[in-house]
């Protein structure tokens, strides 16, 4: 009885929320990037922008690409990086084990933002060269030059 | 004459508000100056030292047990006293530079003993020393308060016994703020509201940073055994230090946010601290505003005092205030949570906050589904900054996990006096107070996820609930090492309240790289 109590009030909470305008289902909460602090950026249907961290226990989302590799120092442990790629659902996965990093073969790193409010589109990884001039050809962007993730590692690092 | 005619049109131009206004307006920020009551308390025009002291007891400097802790807080006693004495003797320009380093360093290294606030503002105590007997005598309560929860011996019942009695010593002097919610939007309202926080940033940022201190401990010592206080403050301590001093906040930390467990026990003891803050916040701003004279500051310190008193409240009641929503006594306060006064674009229990955004307190923070009555009260988390209510250990975990840095879970058991803390590592990694601790992890539906994921202090334990609840009959006990691997991401039921900052509307951009 008191479940289904709580059950009522769950739904009466949903119907309210709907009322009042909120959003529909979100699929983190409200938070900043741990390293840049701007808002995360949601994945959309044409586009996966969410990048996660796996260490040890924790999920962690950052707004891209960069901000991960800038803010790696704090983590002791292997990581595990769902980088978004041109594919919706479908990551580019990184690995940092024992310190080294490695990607799957073919990938290919987007590094040309000027500003931390453009890091999530411009700070990216593709599963091939192909899909990288694809999305430059969709995204015009000065300088933009396929890097692999050594030429990105560095990229990052000098900044 | 023509002077003084010009004075005559200059003086009445300035329409004056009174403080005890009960014209029912929202507040917005006035042009114009509250006037002084007609029944302001003798006491605050008396010259008297009228010096209060602790209320005699076997727990006074309990504190002490926490040594960094204790020493931190000693440390909060130096930052107001150290900027208002550059307030009043015409330093208001080093107040970023020198005065904030000079600050800095002291609560970064923070003396060892209580601090004589007035050793260090002689000359703002010389002013305004009837402000100090108000601050004094909170600042003891503050104290008080910590050492009967830090004091060991005593029962989670005693302890409690014992601070109702010490908010009665408190409200029985002239000099008590009230335990009475206000609106804090109001109060935050008039000519000069803001001043300080605008032209200071930097040293506000530390002031906010250690009320931020002053609330978010209750919640590390409300009914945890002692010996399960201090590991916290090791990441309570450090979270100060490196982060909660230097943030820039859209407004002051606020006791029920901080220290929700508490400020649901304790709301009037919640809500005296956050009136404390604000008053402290009232005359920042005044000492900082360049237009008023002398004689109006000092006004405005008496004024600011007037309105935060408990015999101003006199006969006033909690929630009350519908009628008269924005003024002085705007009692009202969000249904789940008496111990906060009505903030800035609240509805209810909707609120905006600081590092959160908006959100509903009456809600688990992870899976948006209320939060369950009674003494199984689900489990907090403390991290990067804030303390959320959660409705059971899967919510506290999850949301732990997907936090950056390190954080603290606190989570009921079936022993009432026993309560599970445990603390996670930047990378997650669960250490817990409870060495057999085993958990309860029968995934289902998350409106009812608080009756299939608890924690429990020993396997038989553990054993005889799942006997009385026949529905888990086929559940396993799960070891704290397996049950922090698991991580089932963010709720569908989860629903994040998208509007705009009520303190900063513009979003922000970012820098460069």
């Amino acid at each position: 009885m008191k479940l289904w109590n709580q059950f009522s009030k769950s739904l009466a909470l949903v119907a309210v929320i709907g009322a009042m305008g909120m959003t529909s289902i979100a699929s983190a909460h409200e938070a900043d990037c741990p390293y840049c602090k701007l808002k995360l950026v949601q994945n959309t249907k044409e586009l996966d922008n969410e990048v996660v961290v796996k260490v040890g226990n924790k999920r962690i989302e950052y707004r891209c690409l960069y901000c991960v590799i800038k803010d790696q120092k704090r983590y002791k442990g292997d990581l595990v990086v769902y980088s978004p790629s041109e594919k919706v659902g479908a990551p580019v996965i990184l690995k940092r084990t024992g310190g080294k990093w490695s990607a799957p073969e073919g990938a290919v790193f987007l590094n040309t933002f000027k500003k931390h409010k453009d890091c999530a589109a411009l700070s990216r990884a593709f599963t091939n060269k192909a899909a990288f001039d694809s999305y430059i050809k969709k995204n015009p962007s000065e300088g933009a030059k396929a890097l692999t993730l050594d030429q990105f590692l560095a990229e990052v690092a000098k900044n | 004459m023509r002077n003084t005619l010009l004075l005559f049109v200059a003086l009445t131009s300035v329409t004056m508000a009174v403080a005890q206004d009960h014209g029912g307006h929202q507040p917005t920020r006035s042009g114009t100056l509250p006037t002084m009551p007609s029944d302001l308390p003798r006491w605050i025009s008396s010259p008297g030292a009228d010096h209060l002291f602790y209320k005699a007891a076997p727990y006074n400097w309990a504190i002490e047990r926490i040594p960094p802790f204790a020493q931190d807080m000693y440390g909060t006693g130096v930052g107001h006293a150290m900027a208002y004495e550059a307030l009043v003797t015409g330093r208001k320009a080093q107040l970023e530079t020198k005065v904030f380093e000079t600050i800095d360093r002291v609560l970064q290294k923070p003396p060892r003993i209580p601090v004589d606030e007035a050793a260090l503002s002689p000359t703002f105590v010389r002013k305004y020393g009837y402000l100090e007997k108000v601050f004094d005598w909170a600042h003891i309560l503050h104290f008080q308060t910590i050492d009967v929860l830090t004091h060991p011996g005593w029962s989670d019942a005693q302890k409690e016994a014992e601070i109702e009695r010490l908010w009665s010593f408190y409200s029985a002097q002239p000099y008590a703020i009230t335990g009475l919610p206000m609106n804090m939007e109001y109060l935050d309202s008039f000519p000069f509201s803001g001043r300080f926080r605008s032209n200071y940033p930097k040293v506000n940022g530390l002031f906010w940073g250690y009320h931020w201190l002053q609330t978010v401990n209750y919640d590390m010592l409300f009914r945890v055994p002692v010996q399960d206080q201090a590991a916290q403050y090791s990441v309570l301590g450090s979270q100060y230090r490196t982060t909660e001093l230097y943030r820039m906040r859209d407004f002051m930390p606020m006791t029920a946010e901080m220290s929700p467990r508490f400020s649901k026990r304790f709301p009037m003891i919640a809500n005296a601290f956050d009136n404390l803050h604000m008053l402290h916040d009232n005359v920042n701003d005044i000492l900082a505003a360049e237009e008023l004279t002398e004689k109006q500051r000092q006004e405005q310190v008496k004024i600011a005092i007037y309105r935060v008193l408990s015999s101003t409240h006199k006969g006033h009641e909690p929630g009350s205030g519908e009628d008269v929503p924005g003024s002085l006594h705007d009692h009202r306060h969000p249904t789940s949570t008496p111990g906060m006064g009505f903030m800035k674009g609240m509805e209810d229990d909707v609120m905006y906050m600081s590092g959160m955004g908006w959100m509903d307190m009456s809600v688990c923070a992870h899976c948006s589904i209320p939060l369950p009555d009674g003494p199984m009260w689900g489990a907090t988390v403390t991290a990067d900054g804030w303390t959320m209510l959660v409705r059971c250990l899967m919510c506290a975990r999850d949301m732990a996990a997907e936090t950056p840095g390190r954080a603290i879970i606190r989570a009921a058991t079936e022993d009432p006096s026993r309560i599970l803390v445990l603390i996670s590592d930047e990378e997650g990694i669960l250490t817990s107070n409870i060495p057999g601790v085993v958990f309860l992890e029968e995934f289902g539906e998350h409106p009812e996820c608080s009756a299939w994921s608890r924690a429990f202090t020993s396997k038989s334990a553990f054993d005889q609930f799942v006997r009385e609840n026949p529905d888990l009959a086929q559940s396993k006990p799960l070891s704290l090492d397996a049950w922090a691997q698991i991580n089932r991401g963010t709720p569908d039921t989860y629903r994040k309240i998208d509007r705009p900052n009520p303190y900063r509307p513009e979003p922000t951009t970012g820098g460069s790289r």
